[in-house]
């Protein structure tokens, strides 16, 4: 037996303890089932699907079960990929080295809704907008709100550390879980949080080690429920859209409002001329608008009616002092009410030609600061334009940057590529990851962070991780080792295989 | 799954060639953009948690199927797994931002139907499914009083049984269609609807000779059948001069409204098909009915999927419950029930009935925090399962054409089904 994980290593007396663990019912190794956990809505190149078949997908019911799984896949080397909602845009989920596919849906129960201190604890497979379904009816939400708010799962967000559309208002996922159970590489149970309190938001005792164990993709362990921290339904929500005539006015009025400070803010976000062109291929909202506008910002407030409404009075008189021109609250409300569906249909795409083909929408993400958004906007267009230049599967379809917190230090900065899978060949896969490659080096020689949102192991951007990181790469190698000494838990993912070096060989 | 060849003639790899080029654009609209909007409001997803039985899932075959990797044998039985409710075409993202510019929407349900097709017609059965539409072809109506062969009294000399003592004509200018669950199981429905026509001065008949409207058939797969059911009955409405004809069941409003159209282009224009829910509310509002006797219950109303989130019809019923005096009516809005579903549909009891009694089980339990003491629904096929349903919870299901007829005054007789 190999020393570490080894694709290849689930054989039959493996499938047989498995089958006794969780039932036959939810052991599947049927190729479809398989197929269907292989991807994630990024770009994929469809022709090379067959390299990323877990060789069983796994239905746990119970934490416990999941323990079970990891220790199983211990004794036998096997791989193990978590997935959750498979919503991902870096490839978390994708299997690198084929064994179990550990599909967390059915931990889907809402375990406790605590009403006195705010709480509730779910499995790992619960869905935020059904969560809020049925925390609206005690008057509370959990404000996790990212772009897959309708289909993406707690354990993922947990898992790649997510952002959240209103997180300068409520946070993003790490402020908002409060604590998780975790199942370690070893199969080991433990929870993480604050201290060792269920529902605790500040503890100073031991190390904080509840963000290590969010973001890691799977590398770590994974969740298996979780403690969430609620908030009063907000009474009121104003989501007002500027327009401007450039980029570099919309960027400077974006710092105003966000130095504004005022404490309903949840957040802005600025699209850029390219989005604004791009919106006007086919959305009613904009096809309308006269040529001279060429950058966008919306901001959002949330909160009691009598806080948002003069914040948001004060928001509206420095967009006009900075010479923007407010859209209507038709366009507001709309675009606002519709920011999950609206920004990424596949029909969307183009080719040079202005042919509709069906493209697969890809956002690039970064964290970058406010002082250096416009260079680094100029540089991943170029970027893109020569992607597109060279191959019609490429189609720039703009950039959104938004509020990653209220002070305005960095923003969530994503360019939208689209790509047309069904003409994807070995040539343009190469060169998306190259471009990739591009897009994270602006990110880093900007100061920046190459994701703020998706992660960054994806093929590509992953090659520019350790010179991002520094000697802190070199820790997160230990920790590998350290916590997982036999490489079962996603391995491949951050060029983490590199710590087991010795162990191949 | 057995496999017995029916097939049309064509080899296998062509027909799947062919239908893997009609579907192609299609499965990578969904596949690329990958969004799963769906996956949360479909009512199998929400029991079964297994990313194999999702909307997505049943177009990424499409792809895996063009790249060689996958064969209908392969993903023939996923496809079960669906009730074609609709609710995943509505929620997607494609439909809701690209349908008015590109005339595109995500169109889950003809896939399903279309899979089903490809994988009869190359000899691929789902036993269930081969066992029933085989007893339907044998007895006119599907077999919904049991499967036993032989001795059921589900054929022809009964199918306007439900009828008795209600001294209604054969022919003329409008007839009342009644087949399979209503004629035979749940007769209560096509008793109340008849009677109010009678009410209301609308003159009608019956058909010389009903069958099964064909649409089960063709949401199975044996599409051959559905078409041979459909031109009898076609037939038969043009032997008696039918210009219009009056539908209960949903199921049949599909059948007439969507398969008909395709099967017989030009030759149906000139029927009309009136939905008589639709009717109802609109007698009410001229007048004509006016609905007096108080129903002391306290209510919600399941928007049939057939109607609510294929057809769109959720204002008419709603109208309906309202003109009922004494009704407590605790509404649950339309767009919330794109999520709720009877599990009723698209063949899964027959194949599955463990899961549609779980979907309905969901249902029941969506009504009961409401804490009423009666659901209501429009569509016969959804009353049997959220009846079992609501046994265990103590909940009545009606119809609202029995709600209605007894707040009509009308002792409407016939059988619930229990």
């Amino acid at each position: 037996m190999s020393a570490v994980a080894t694709p290849g290593a689930l054989d039959d007396r493996a499938l047989e303890e498995l089958a006794q663990v969780l039932g036959a019912e939810h052991l599947i190794t049927a190729k479809p089932a398989r197929m269907h956990r292989a991807r994630v809505p990024a770009p994929f190149p469809v022709h090379r699907w067959a390299e990323h078949l877990p060789d069983a997908v796994v239905l746990p019911g119970s934490t416990e079960e999941v323990a079970e799984v990891v220790r199983i896949a211990n004794r036998f080397r096997i791989p193990v990929v978590p997935r959750a909602g498979g919503t991902g845009l870096t490839d978390g989920a994708v299997p690198l080295r084929h064994g179990i596919l550990l599909d967390l849906k059915r931990l889907d129960q809402i375990h406790e809704i605590d009403l006195e201190n705010r709480t509730c604890t779910v499995g790992a497979g619960v869905n935020m907008l059904k969560l809020n379904e049925v925390l609206g009816k005690h008057g509370l939400i959990y404000p996790d709100d990212p772009a897959s708010y309708p289909c993406s799962l707690v354990g993922g967000r947990i898992g790649t550390s997510g952002w959240s559309l209103i997180g300068s208002r409520y946070g993003h996922t790490r402020d908002l879980v409060l604590s998780f159970v975790h199942v370690l590489p070893t199969g080991d149970i433990v929870r993480f949080g604050d201290g060792g309190g269920a529902k605790i938001s500040k503890s100073s005792t031991g190390y904080t080690l509840k963000p290590l164990f969010m973001g890691h993709q799977g590398t770590l362990g994974v969740a298996t429920e979780a403690t969430l921290k609620l908030y009063p339904k907000p009474e009121a929500e104003l989501s007002p859209f500027w327009a401007f005539e450039d980029y570099d006015s919309a960027h400077r009025t974006l710092r105003e409002l966000v130095r504004a400070d005022c404490a309903t803010f949840a957040g802005a976000v600025i699209f850029d001329e390219h989005k604004v062109a791009y919106l006007r291929r086919d959305d009613e909202a904009y096809i309308p608008q006269p040529e001279n506008v060429r950058a966008l910002i919306c901001a959002v407030l949330y909160g009691n009616e009598d806080e948002v409404r003069p914040g948001g009075r004060r928001l509206m008189r420095i967009a006009r002092e900075n010479g923007a021109h407010y859209l209507g609250d038709e366009i507001s409300q709309g675009d606002w009410a519709a920011r999950h569906d609206r920004y990424a249909t596949p029909l969307h795409g183009r080719t040079k030609a202005g042919q509709v083909v069906p493209m697969s929408w890809h956002c690039e993400d970064a964290a970058i600061n406010w002082t250096e958004l416009p260079a680094v906007r100029r540089e991943w267009h170029a970027i893109v334009a020569r992607l597109r230049e060279r191959s019609d599967v490429f189609d720039d379809w703009g950039m959104f940057a938004y509020t990653s917190t209220r002070t305005g230090v960095d923003y969530l900065t994503e360019i939208d590529v689209g790509i047309w899978e069904q003409e994807l060949d070995d040539e343009t896969w190469a060169m998306w990851v190259q471009a990739k490659r591009d897009i994270a080096a602006v990110a880093v020689a900007h100061g920046g962070s190459i994701s703020a949102c998706h992660g960054a192991c994806r093929e590509g951007e992953v090659d520019l991780v350790p010179e991002e990181l520094g000697g802190a790469y070199d820790v997160m190698k230990t920790i590998k080792r350290t916590l997982d000494p036999l490489n079962v838990m996603n391995p491949g993912k951050y060029g983490l295989d590199g710590s087991f070096e010795e162990d191949h060989k | 799954m057995s496999t017995h060849a029916q097939g049309n003639g064509n080899p296998p790899e062509a027909m799947t060639e062919e239908f893997v080029q009609e579907w192609r654009n299609a499965a990578y609209n969904c596949f690329s953009s990958g969004h799963k909007f769906c996956r949360e409001v479909c009512p199998v997803m929400q029991v079964e948690r297994n990313e194999s039985w999702t909307p997505t899932a049943f177009h990424a075959n499409v792809v895996a199927m063009e790249q060689g990797e996958l064969s209908v044998e392969d993903v023939a039985a996923d496809y079960v797994n669906c009730t074609q409710c609709g609710a995943c075409e509505l929620r997607c993202p494609n439909t809701l931002f690209t349908g008015d510019f590109y005339r595109f929407r995500t169109r889950t349900v003809d896939l399903v139907k279309g899979m089903r097709a490809l994988a009869v017609d190359q000899g691929i059965h789902q036993p269930g499914w081969q066992r029933w539409n085989r007893l339907t072809d044998d007895h006119r109506h599907e077999p919904v009083l049991g499967e036993a062969d032989g001795g059921i009294p589900v054929d022809q000399a009964h199918v306007a049984d439900w009828a008795a003592g209600l001294d209604i004509p054969i022919g003329g200018e409008a007839v009342l269609f009644v087949d399979c669950e209503a004629a035979f199981y749940r007769t209560s429905v096509p008793r109340a609807v008849a009677q109010m026509l009678q009410l209301a001065g609308f003159e009608f008949g019956l058909m010389r000779e009903q069958w099964c409207c064909g649409g089960p058939a063709a949401e199975m797969g044996y599409v051959e059948q559905a078409k041979r059911f459909a031109r009898h009955n076609l037939d038969d409405w043009r032997a008696v001069g039918v210009k219009r004809v009056i539908v209960l069941d949903p199921h049949d409003y599909i059948a007439f409204t969507e398969d008909y159209p395709k099967y017989f282009g030009e030759e149906f224009d000139d029927i009309e098909i009136v939905l008589a829910v639709e009717l109802f509310a609109e007698l009410i509002r001229e007048g004509r009915l006016a609905p007096s006797v108080p129903i002391e219950r306290a209510i919600t109303y399941h928007d049939p999927c057939r109607l609510n989130k294929r057809k769109g019809i959720w204002e008419e019923p709603r109208e309906i419950l309202r003109a009922i005096p004494g009704l407590d009516f605790r509404d649950v809005d339309r767009v919330t029930q794109w999520s709720y579903c009877s599990g009723g549909g698209g063949g899964l009891p027959v194949e599955k009935p463990e899961l549609t009694a779980k979907i309905s089980d969901r249902r029941l339990e969506h009504a009961a925090e409401l804490e009423v003491d009666t659901l209501v629904s429009a569509c016969p096929w959804s009353e049997r399962p959220l009846a079992e349903a609501g046994g265990r919870r103590a909940i009545d299901v009606v119809d609202i054409h029995e709600l209605l007829a007894e707040s009509l005054g009308i002792e409407v007789g016939g059988s619930r089904g229990e």
